[in-house]
Formats: structure tokens, sequence, C-alpha cells
């Protein structure tokens, strides 16, 4: 556990500065454990990556009530945060995330906007491997953004459509550009939405099983990033799990929290508390302007 | 454009256009005695390639593939006449690669006054030291050709002492970024350091002085990352990307081997009495340890790193190599070998000059960093 000198909790954030939103925690560290005090998360949509960045911050800042912070860590893109004490890689951060939400987890299967991986990792949340997607649309959020925007479907309905699926229609898993062919021949013979969400689903859920395959995990994975709350990508995932490993005597079981969106920003908080504890570096490292 | 960019040499050609009659020499990684180049009146030009500036057409017809990017680059340039301003190149003996490229150079630009320089791999003064010695002036004798102005014992001092404050001022940025390196990041020791070796040795002292005013006045905000050195990019130079990635990543880079000739020499070579040989005893006794002197300790490359380790008070060691460099890639082993027997964390990498692509380094320099951070003393 993580006091400052004077007894107090130790306060840190995390900023995890993805393709397509910006994912902010506030975290108190004390002698009961680490507590969740806020989290924000702010979509980018073509804004300067600055201004998103200190929106998210100052969010959760100002919900969390805090006026002092003793580290600020940043993952993902955000390297370059002039407030940051230091910058975690994101491996690292959803590691270390994952495992705060779901202690079982010794994997994480990390789907954002623009990339996908599977990390394996210890009972410490220290990363043992990795793979990711190579540079390819087809296994990433933007890739189902975009269906469903062909499809004149909200994203926060493509999950619970995928899930009325009867039949879902298989489409190309190895193309985002012949994948969205695909979906427009479908649309012409008339495939229902929900089958060619679930279609879809099933493709990018039979890519993301042979990351985790290929990384021998076992037990729990952890499902985090922008898409882990897509109930209909989660189902095929499951799906795709069970058969694929159907036969290994220990399946592979996938987890999703309500917060998996904020593992990168949460992982970063708490290594960012670790650190403050092992360079014992007293005082504060932000402060608010109205404090100051 | 700013200097350390301009393939096109421009501050050395407004130099030559403003000193009608003076002459220029362009010399090749790793040492050259600059000194002497300075000593005959003429211009000293570091050609370290083109980097990612340039497209490689021609260079690549005069090389294998297994050969590295740097003498292709050279080529291009001299093919394409960027390189025509200059009126002698020295090749010092940094590899095999460098020698042929020398031997090329006669055959293809025969105007120009080519010289390759053997540097001794003994120190002793009745060997190494009498060989380099007879070097030295030979090549006093083959520059005051060129310039038409043969350099006497006071101008050899002028340059000996002018290449002091180079050094020195190298040696002080060197240690103020080893001090704070959140003050002097690489991307900027680096672009002033490759712009001084196209520049005036007396323009670069000026705006070295500024800069380091500039980073005592405004510092930059101190961050947590690991302290590394990079080492193994002596000769082809890394794209500036790359540095960028590696500082980016969560590293401070407080040691290198970037651009080494210019601290080849360790310290202030003597001005008193004769210069050449002054200039002999230091490269025999004083000069940094590096793949392209032979080492006569049999353990002294498993130790090396361990030195340079607590000198900078670094965490770790990366070591970037440039594909297909012998010197370095040979080296390595041993380094890295004692490196890791003394428990120094430590990755490696290969690039080349005109790479273009950084993730996979951001990856492994990023991860290296957090295990540093992380796990340093932990497991």
């Amino acid at each position: 556990m993580s006091t400052t000198k004077a007894g107090a909790p130790v306060l840190t954030a995390g900023i995890d500065v993805g393709s397509s939103a910006v994912k902010a925690v506030v975290l108190a560290s004390g002698e009961g454990g680490e507590k969740i005090l806020s989290h924000a998360a702010v979509r980018i949509r073509k804004r300067e990556i600055s201004v998103v960045i200190d929106q998210a911050f100052e969010t959760a800042v100002e919900m969390a009530g805090a006026n002092e912070l003793h580290y600020v860590a940043s993952t993902g893109e955000g390297e370059d945060i002039p407030y940051a004490t230091g910058h975690f890689y994101g491996m690292t951060t959803h590691a270390r995330g994952a495992l705060f939400l779901e202690p079982r987890a010794r994997s994480v299967l990390d789907v954002g906007a623009l990339h996908a991986r599977a990390v394996a990792m210890n009972g410490r949340g220290r990363v043992l491997n990795y793979k990711m997607t190579s540079q390819c649309a087809s296994g990433s959020g933007q890739f189902l953004a975009n269906i469903a925007r062909y499809l004149g479907v909200s994203q926060e309905d493509i999950g619970p459509l995928s899930a009325q699926s009867a039949a879902p229609e298989m489409v190309s898993s190895v193309c985002a550009v012949l994948a969205e062919t695909d979906v427009i021949n479908m649309v012409s013979r008339g495939i229902s939405t929900p089958d060619i969400l679930r279609g879809i689903h099933d493709s990018m859920a039979g890519r993301f099983v042979r990351l985790l395959r290929s990384l021998d995990v076992e037990g729990v994975a952890f499902f985090s990033g922008g898409l882990a709350g897509d109930v209909g990508l989660q189902a095929a995932i499951r799906d795709a799990l069970s058969s694929e490993f159907l036969g290994k005597t220990a399946p592979v079981e996938l987890v999703s929290h309500p917060l998996s969106v904020f593992a990168g920003a949460l992982g970063a908080a708490l290594w960012g508390a670790f650190r403050y504890r092992k360079l014992d570096l007293g005082g504060a490292a932000w402060t608010s302007k109205a404090t100051a | 454009m700013r200097v350390c960019d301009d393939l096109d040499f421009g501050i050395a050609r407004e130099w030559l256009a403003e000193n009608p009659g003076r002459k220029a020499c362009g010399y090749l990684p790793v040492y050259a005695p600059k000194e002497v180049i300075l000593a005959s009146g003429l211009l000293p030009v570091g050609i370290h390639g083109g980097g990612d500036r340039l497209e490689i057409i021609r260079g690549d017809a005069f090389y294998q593939s297994y050969i590295c990017h740097l003498p292709r680059s050279v080529i291009e340039l001299a093919q394409t006449g960027r390189l025509d301003f200059l009126s002698a190149l020295l090749f010092p003996s940094t590899c095999d690669v460098i020698r042929n490229l020398s031997g090329m150079w006669k055959v293809m630009y025969p105007d120009v006054v080519v010289r390759y320089l053997d540097l001794p791999q003994v120190t002793g003064t009745e060997t190494g030291g009498l060989f380099w010695e007879g070097e030295m002036r030979g090549l006093l004798r083959d520059l005051g050709a060129v310039s038409g102005r043969p350099a006497g014992e006071d101008d050899i001092r002028q340059a000996i002492r002018l290449c002091n404050s180079l050094r020195s001022m190298v040696r002080e940025l060197y240690r103020v970024r080893r001090e704070r390196p959140w003050a002097v990041p690489t991307e900027e020791l680096y672009s002033l350091l490759r712009a001084a070796e196209v520049v005036p040795v007396e323009t670069f002292l000026d705006k070295a002085r500024a800069y380091l005013a500039a980073a005592e006045e405004q510092p930059g905000a101190r961050k947590d990352k690991s302290r590394v050195i990079v080492a193994g990019a002596f000769c082809e130079q890394p794209p500036l990307g790359l540095i960028k990635t590696i500082e980016r990543a969560g590293c401070y880079i407080v040691d290198d081997d970037f651009l080494l000739g210019n601290r080849f020499l360790m310290s202030d070579v003597p001005t008193d009495g004769d210069p050449v040989r002054q200039l002999t005893n230091a490269l025999l006794h004083d000069t940094v340890r590096s793949p392209v002197l032979f080492e006569a300790s049999q353990d002294g490359k498993r130790r090396l790193m361990k030195e340079r380790v607590e000198a900078a008070r670094a965490d770790g060691i990366i070591f970037a190599a440039a594909s297909f460099c012998d010197p370095a890639l040979l080296d390595r082993p041993m380094l890295r070998a004692g490196a890791e027997a003394d428990a120094i964390p430590c990755i490696a990498f290969q690039f080349s000059e005109n790479t273009g692509q950084f993730q996979q380094f951001r990856e492994q320099a990023g991860t290296f960093a957090d295990s540093i951070k992380l796990w340093g003393d932990n497991e």
C-alpha cells in the first residue's frame, strides 16, 4: 500500500491516450488498499489531442475532488503530456489494470480503435509475452465503427443487435476491405442487420482467439479496451474460445468489467503509486491551478 | 532547413564562396585528425551519409545487399553532385567497406585528393607511434598541396587549440546531459553535434554556448524515466526519429556513441613541443575505447560496459548497431556478455540510417524502460 510520508493516501492519476478516446482515472492508495476515486473518458473526434487530454484529466480530477496529485502517469499515445510524471507502455498498464479489476486474470485481450493485442502476465501483473495484430484494420474498433455507419447503426446498438442474430452470415476474416465488400453484398441480398453484425463479430473473434492461443494462455483472460463493453463481441469471443479450446484441459474464460475501457488508465495510476513509493518522491507532482 | 538536415552542405558552400581560394576537406567516420585539416587551411566537413532524407538509386548499384547503408548514401551524395565542393576526402580505417570506398573514390573522382587513414592498432611509441606520426606528416604534406598553404608548427598548434575548445565543449554538453538529461534531450544534442560536423568550429562553439545558456534558463520538466546508454552507433548514424522514439518511450539517453569522432581524443592535446608528436601521443594513449581500435586487455571489452554504466549512472544499455556493421556487431556479444554478467539490463536491435518505421523500437524501448522502473530490483 502507498501512503505519503505524512501517512495520507497517495493520489495518482492515469491518462490513457487512445486512437479514438482519452481515458483518465484518479486513484487513492492508502493503508486500506487502492480505491478508484473517479474516471472520465472523452472521445477525440478530430479535435486537437492536447485539448482532449486536458479535458479528460481535468474532468477526472474535478470528480475526485483532488487538489494535488503525487504522480501523473501517462500511457498509450500520451508520451508528450507535459504535466505527466512518467510514462508506461500500454501493455504494462493494461496488465496491471486487468489484474486490479480481475485478480484471477493471467492474460489480457485489449481491443482498441486501431489495434488488438493479447498479453500474457504473471500474478503480479508482469508482462510475460504478447502478440499484436499487424497493421490491418479488420481486428479493430474502427473497422466495426465503419461497418456500423454503413448499416446506419449507432455504436451503442451494435452489441444488443448482434445478440439478436439467429443465422450469422460469415464475412472475410482476413481483410477489412474484403469484409466491407461482403457487407455491401449482404445488404443487397437482404441479410438482416443482426446477422451481419454477428458475422462480423465472429470474424473478429476468430482473430482475437488466435492471438490468445498463440501465447498458450490458460485460465482467465481479461477483456480490456474500447470494445470490451460490446456484449455481441463478448459472446462471439466466448463461443470461439469454447470451440477453439475444445478438448484442452484448461479452457480460457473471458471476463469483462464495467471499467474495462479504463484498464490502461487505471494500470498507469497504479504503477504511478508504485513508482511514487519506490522513488520516495515526497510532495505533489501536480497541483491544481486553484490551489497553486 | 536545419543545418543538420542539409544534404547540399549549404553552410560549407557559403563558406567557400565567402573565402575565395579556400578549399574544403571531407572525412568519413569514425576518427580523422581534424587538426591536420584545419592547420592546412581547409574547412573540415563530416560526411555521415544521407540519413533518411535521401533516396538511394545509384548507390545500391555499387554494393551487395549484405553491406551497410552508409556507403550507399555517400556514393549517392557524390553521384548527385552534392559532394562536388570537396577538394579532398579522408577515409579512416573503420572497416573494410570504408577502405573499399576510398579505392572507389580514387577511381571515380581522380581530381579529389583521397587518403585512407590506417589508424595504429598498437600503442608502442616506436611502432604505432612512429607509423601514425609518419601518416600525419604525409597527410600534412598532401593537404598542404591541396590548399597551397603547407602547415607550419604554429598552424598546427593553433588548430590543436581550436579543437581542444571543440572537445571541451562536447565534453561539457555530455556532462550536462548526464547530470540533467531533461534539460539537454539527446534529440537536441545530436542535432547540434551533427550540425557541428558541417560548420566552421568557431560557429559551432558560439551556437553551443547559446544552447547551454538556454538549457540552463529553461531546463524543462524532470520526468520519471530510465537512464540508458545507447551503444554501437559510432559509424552509420541512426535517424533522428529513432533517437526521439527511444526518449519518448520512457528513456533518458545519458551516454552514447553517436558521432564518436568528435570526442575520440578524450582530453585536451598539449600544445607545447612537437605538435604532430603530441597528436600522435593523444591517439596512442588518450582515446575513447571503441570497436575501431584494438583492445589489448583480454577482458577489456567485457568490463567496458560496466565502467560506462557506472560513469553515466545508467540503469541499462540499448545496443543499437547499424545493420551489417561489422565492427559493432562483432563487438556486441562480448560487450553484452560482460554487461549481463554484471546484471545490467540490456536490449539490442539493429537500424539503418534510412529506417522510417519506429513502432518496433518504440515497443522494445518502452517495455525495456518499464521493466527497469517496475521490476529492476523487484524480482
